[in-house]
């Protein structure tokens, strides 16, 4: 209703400066507005949302939603989906708990060797699910929601099965404490993790050729072949760069919790989409930029901690989360259509 | 295949072929082979007692997958059915208890389910067919806007003193001996079926399936005819939530959590095309026999609950591949 409101108020201003603000509104600006107002409602209503414990718990939150975020971002570009991406963090969560507990029995004092073969295996993993993926979306042409719903459907049922949904203790303790409880120039390491892993995106998108090929296939499959883009090789390329990120996930986030969980995850697929979405990714593919993508992540950070300091209940923050997200679509939609009549 | 896709649109109107014969019958056959494999590991799996508890399971199953069928024939989804059962399953048992819990309450009970799905769906159809937002993302929106509520309302506990005649008369209760969900499923099927041939809503949802824009041209006001889609989704998941409040007796609010991929599984395995305007109400009950056969027979053998989760992910893989040729273009 709001919005229906807003755009009225917008048609009947002059037409040039309407069109400003159009333009400003779907080039990125909507999810500029919404991170400048939760952060200065939260600070407002919430002062204790300045301590700096408190700031660097959000960007915690932030680093951990980010790069699944971008994962979800690079399939969505190339025309997809991926419902998998929390099924994969769980299960690479799993994956890096069982490989330090069995490392560390076999090879003990070798820690930093157990830490880094247990990342190496568990981007294998994620890059393994996202290989099955593209594989059967391309090969078959099968719906990519389908295909990554059952890929969350078997990736759960693994990981529930081998651990019984028991976490997974043994976790190396230097590994705790410096990755996940780690920091560098005053920052979590988990958030320098996301924010290269930004970087990365931001350059491949602009500065590479796999960038634009992505772009071209999520746009229109049949123009981008007929260009010469490789188009099986370009999803394959993007499904599995974002098992990679849903991967490095899952390897993340047991260095936070300190064990392995396959219960983790579970509404990933929700607020990866909502962040993608509210970050302006097309749900048609085609159009997506990493940045605002990070913008809109940290919105949701944002909301969720504000919920979370004035003690919202937690089953409560789907009810905004599903909202935000209904509401920033109707809000693009509506704009688009304006802009077409 | 280029060949099939050609005629595929008329493919009811051409005479059948044998392999169109063994195209229809794949599915039954499956069912029968599954059975079959699971009753050499486990005699238990074909006696009679069994057969009939597979038909009251496959029942509940089908009436979502039914639901779901309505929407996915448009090209659309709906991700929130699930948690819409789980939803209606507490607000219902909490108006019939707050109306005494007597027989009478029941109808109380029905109102209050009619209006909350209907009010769920009404929201989906409005923002998918009216403003345009992509149905998969609004119904992921709405679903988890429903689960807050669904796991909120009643405190999260289960509501407990429904009317005993509610479990006695809609889930033990039986006519002819047949026990009542199965004749409940069976009218919903009769109707839906008469529904999408015989009625101008119907065909609309097939032309709409087909080519939205086709549709346009052709003069059907589809906004309507989508969000009464999503409305009648809505208010099958309800009946469906009912039913299982029936069987279950008290309402539950983790009742409907993994029904969204059950419903939408029955539905593909048994052949409803995904974005295509293909499929019926057959179809969805066809795999809702096929994945309840399936998971009665891993249930008997003893199979682990997780490693079912499993299969199921894997069935859709594969029934999708299976009925991907006739599709190609």
């Amino acid at each position: 209703m709001s919005s229906e409101t807003a755009t009225m108020t917008v048609a009947n201003a002059p037409s040039h400066r309407a069109s400003r603000l159009d333009r400003f509104l779907m080039q990125g600006g909507i999810v500029i507005t919404f991170l400048v107002v939760a952060v200065v409602a939260t600070a407002l209503i919430e002062p204790r949302f300045l301590n700096r414990l408190n700031l660097l718990n959000v960007m915690r939150n932030f680093a951990l939603l980010l790069i699944p975020s971008l994962a979800q971002m690079l399939v969505m570009t190339a025309g997809g989906f991926d419902l998998s991406v929390g099924a994969v963090v769980a299960a690479t969560s799993v994956v890096t708990a069982a490989v330090m507990l069995v490392g560390n029995g076999y090879f003990p004092g070798m820690e930093l060797a157990v830490i880094i073969a247990s990342l190496v295996i568990a981007l294998g993993v994620g890059a393994l699910v996202g290989l099955v993926n593209a594989g059967l979306v391309s090969a078959f042409s099968l719906s990519p929601f389908m295909v990554t719903l059952a890929m969350m459907s078997v990736l759960m049922g693994i990981a529930l099965y081998f651990t019984q949904g028991i976490p997974i203790y043994g976790v190396t303790d230097s590994f705790v404490a410096n990755v996940g409880r780690g920091q560098f120039l005053g920052l979590p390491i988990v958030l320098w993790a996301a924010l290269g892993v930004l970087a990365a995106c931001i350059v491949m998108q602009r500065f590479t050729a796999l960038g634009r090929h992505i772009y071209a296939v999520g746009s229109d499959q049949r123009s981008a072949r007929l260009s010469g883009v490789a188009t099986g090789r370009t999803l394959i390329a993007a499904y599995m760069l974002a098992g990679l990120l849903a991967a490095l996930t899952g390897y993340l986030m047991t260095s936070r919790l300190g064990s392995g969980q396959s219960t983790i995850g579970g509404t990933l697929a929700l607020e990866t989409i909502a962040a993608a979405v509210i970050g302006g990714v097309s749900l048609r593919g085609g159009v997506g930029r990493a940045e605002l993508v990070a913008l809109a992540a940290l919105f949701l950070s944002v909301i969720a901690n504000a919920m979370n300091l004035v003690q919202v209940d937690s089953r409560y923050q789907t009810l905004v989360l599903g909202a935000v997200l209904i509401i920033a679509l109707a809000i693009e939609r509506l704009l688009l259509r304006k802009r077409q009549s | 295949m280029s060949m099939e896709a050609k005629t595929q649109p008329m493919a009811q109107l051409s005479g059948l072929s044998p392999r169109d014969v063994l195209r229809a019958a794949r599915l039954p056959i499956a069912i029968v082979v599954v059975l079959i494999l699971f009753g050499l590991v486990e005699p238990r799996v074909l006696s009679l007692g069994n057969f009939r508890n597979i038909a009251l399971q496959a029942s509940y199953l089908a009436i979502f997958a039914m639901a779901q069928t309505m929407v996915l024939l448009t090209r659309g989804f709906d991700l929130s059915l699930g948690y819409t059962v789980s939803l209606v399953s507490v607000a219902a048992s909490m108006a019939m208890v707050a109306m005494g819990g007597g027989d009478a309450s029941i109808l109380y009970g029905v109102g209050a389910a009619a209006l909350i799905a209907g009010a769920i769906g009404l929201a989906n159809g409005v923002l998918i067919a009216g403003i345009g937002i992509n149905p998969l993302v609004t119904t992921l929106g709405m679903a988890n806007m429903v689960l807050a509520f669904a796991s909120t309302i009643s405190g999260g506990f289960p509501v407990t003193g429904l009317p005993k005649s509610l479990t006695a008369e809609f889930a033990q209760g039986s006519l002819l001996s047949i026990p009542m969900p199965i004749w409940i499923a069976a009218l919903v099927f009769v109707l839906l079926f008469l529904v999408l041939k015989a009625t101008r809503f119907g065909r609309s949802l097939y032309i709409i399936g087909a080519n939205p824009r086709a549709a346009v041209a052709a003069g059907i006001r589809t906004v309507p005819v989508l969000v009464l889609a999503y409305v009648l989704c809505a208010l099958l998941a309800a009946l469906g939530a009912l039913l299982l409040t029936a069987r279950t007796g008290s309402g539950e609010p983790n009742l409907g959590g993994n029904l969204t991929l059950e419903a939408i599984a029955a539905a593909v395995v048994g052949g409803v095309r995904l974005a295509r305007g293909e499929g019926g109400v057959g179809a969805a009950v066809l795999g809702a026999l096929f994945v309840t056969v399936l998971s009665n027979g891993m249930n008997l053998v003893q199979i682990d609950g997780y490693l079912q989760q499993i299969c199921l992910g894997v069935i859709i893989i594969v029934s999708l591949i299976v009925n991907r040729d006739e599709a190609r273009r």
